[in-house]
């Protein structure tokens, strides 16, 4: 073998190996990019497969009486405001602790302003406390409220939820609650009870409450309590007394 | 693209404390997205309430970062192309810090969503000092890892390898 012939084979054996060892750094690189989209699409089709277990029920799907246009919310005094005055929308979790508070020391002064006409009260359920409890108790509690909105005791059975919180976040309102318990106590008889009952297990109204989350959503609101005065988020360290509530929202308005 | 694999370290302790940061982010980054890619609607619940995105992309960001914090991690922790993972991993730590300070700074109040489901929390809960501290410790680990890729117990090694040929006939001139 001469000098010259051996040195041509040392450059291609070189040759071959530097091939070799691009092809591996390709192909590692390769792979994890591989691995990338094949778990873009795992995690995409999944959380496709949970959200169709609570896909809508196959029951005709309305929405409340009261509710207002574009998944706004609902009225819970419906024809109560006067002209001109300002629009408070409340959004809140039937699940959060925190709501049921501000429910406890504000209701009472919100549904006097809301009753007398000083104010018109938007309510606006939502429900993403569902994902971070992992249960669906949320839906299930803004299901039975519309439904109440459809016999007309939106705005008592709103009450009685929060009367009946959980005391144990995450624990969830029990089925027989919000189907049977509620309505008794409303006093919800004859072709009303029927009626809600058949909306309440049908989840009639689940389509909507969906859809006024989303709406909560997209209007940016992340927590609850929200509190809003045309259009303003006022925060809840401005809350003072229940009986200055009604200069609050004249401040913010 | 090339990793300096061979312009190693000038002194051999340092391919240890590179093996530590690597192991310590890649670790971190890899429980991150594990608990957060088991509850995705959360995750893009987390990221909305930072009320930094555009509403309609919120939900590829919810659903891309655990992703990308795993792989991320996968290779902080084996050790492949370690200074591409670590550049792209002390980029993931600045977008987090940056992120908390904005929160913190605007005076909303939540919960980073760091390793679980976060949003909305009462004032008196946000821990934003301490997030931000951990965020930091963790980028720094980055930064070291960019500044000495190498390290020992790493994927690289293989990966990056000087090129030999096969035969041994004429190893003395190679050399």
């Amino acid at each position: 073998m001469t000098q010259n012939r051996r040195e041509q084979l040392r450059k291609a054996e070189q040759a071959k190996a530097n091939q070799q060892r691009l092809t591996r750094i390709i192909g590692v690189g390769a792979g994890l990019l591989v691995l990338v989209i094949v778990a873009v699409f795992a995690v995409v089709l999944i959380s496709q497969a949970n959200k169709a277990t609570t896909a809508a029920p196959s029951a005709e799907q309305i929405s409340p009486p009261n509710a207002l246009a574009n998944d706004q919310g609902i009225l819970p005094y419906p024809g109560a405001a006067k002209s001109g005055v300002p629009a408070v929308e409340l959004f809140f979790d039937y699940q959060c602790p925190i709501c049921n508070q501000f429910e406890t020391i504000y209701g009472d002064a919100l549904e006097q302003l809301a009753s007398s006409g000083q104010i018109e009260l938007h309510y606006r359920p939502m429900i993403f406390l569902d994902v971070n409890l992992q249960n669906d108790s949320s839906l299930r509690a803004g299901i039975g409220a519309a439904c109440a909105d459809v016999v007309g005791q939106y705005r008592q059975y709103h009450d009685q939820l929060f009367a009946n919180q959980p005391q144990k976040e995450g624990a969830g309102y029990a089925d027989s609650v919000l189907r049977d318990a509620i309505p008794a106590k409303l006093s919800l008889t004859g072709d009303k009870l029927t009626t809600f009952q058949k909306c309440y297990d049908g989840k009639q109204t689940q389509k909507w409450v969906q859809a006024q989350d989303e709406s909560g959503a997209k209007a940016g609101v992340t927590g609850t309590p929200t509190f809003r005065v045309n259009g303003h988020d006022v925060a809840l360290k401005e809350f003072a007394s229940p009986d200055q509530l009604g200069q609050l929202i004249k401040k913010f308005s | 693209m090339r990793e300096e694999a061979t312009a190693g370290p000038k002194k051999g302790w340092q391919r240890w404390v590179t093996l530590v940061a690597r192991l310590v982010l890649g670790l971190t980054l890899m429980i991150a997205g594990a608990l957060k890619i088991t509850s995705i609607d959360a995750a893009i619940n987390s990221v909305r309430a930072y009320k930094l995105l555009p509403f309609e992309i919120t939900w590829l960001v919810g659903t891309a970062l655990p992703i990308v914090e795993i792989v991320i991690g996968l290779m902080l922790v084996t050790g492949t192309f370690t200074r591409i993972a670590a550049v792209l991993g002390s980029a993931l730590m600045l977008a987090f810090i940056i992120g908390i300070i904005s929160v913190w700074v605007r005076g909303i109040s939540i919960d980073c969503g760091c390793f679980a489901p976060g949003g909305a929390v009462d004032p008196s809960q946000t821990q934003y000092p301490l997030e931000v501290a951990r965020d930091v410790g963790l980028l720094l680990l980055g930064v070291w890892t960019i500044w000495r890729p190498t390290s020992v117990f790493a994927l690289d090694a293989w990966l990056f390898a000087a090129a030999e040929p096969t035969t041994v006939d004429d190893q003395e001139n190679l050399r």
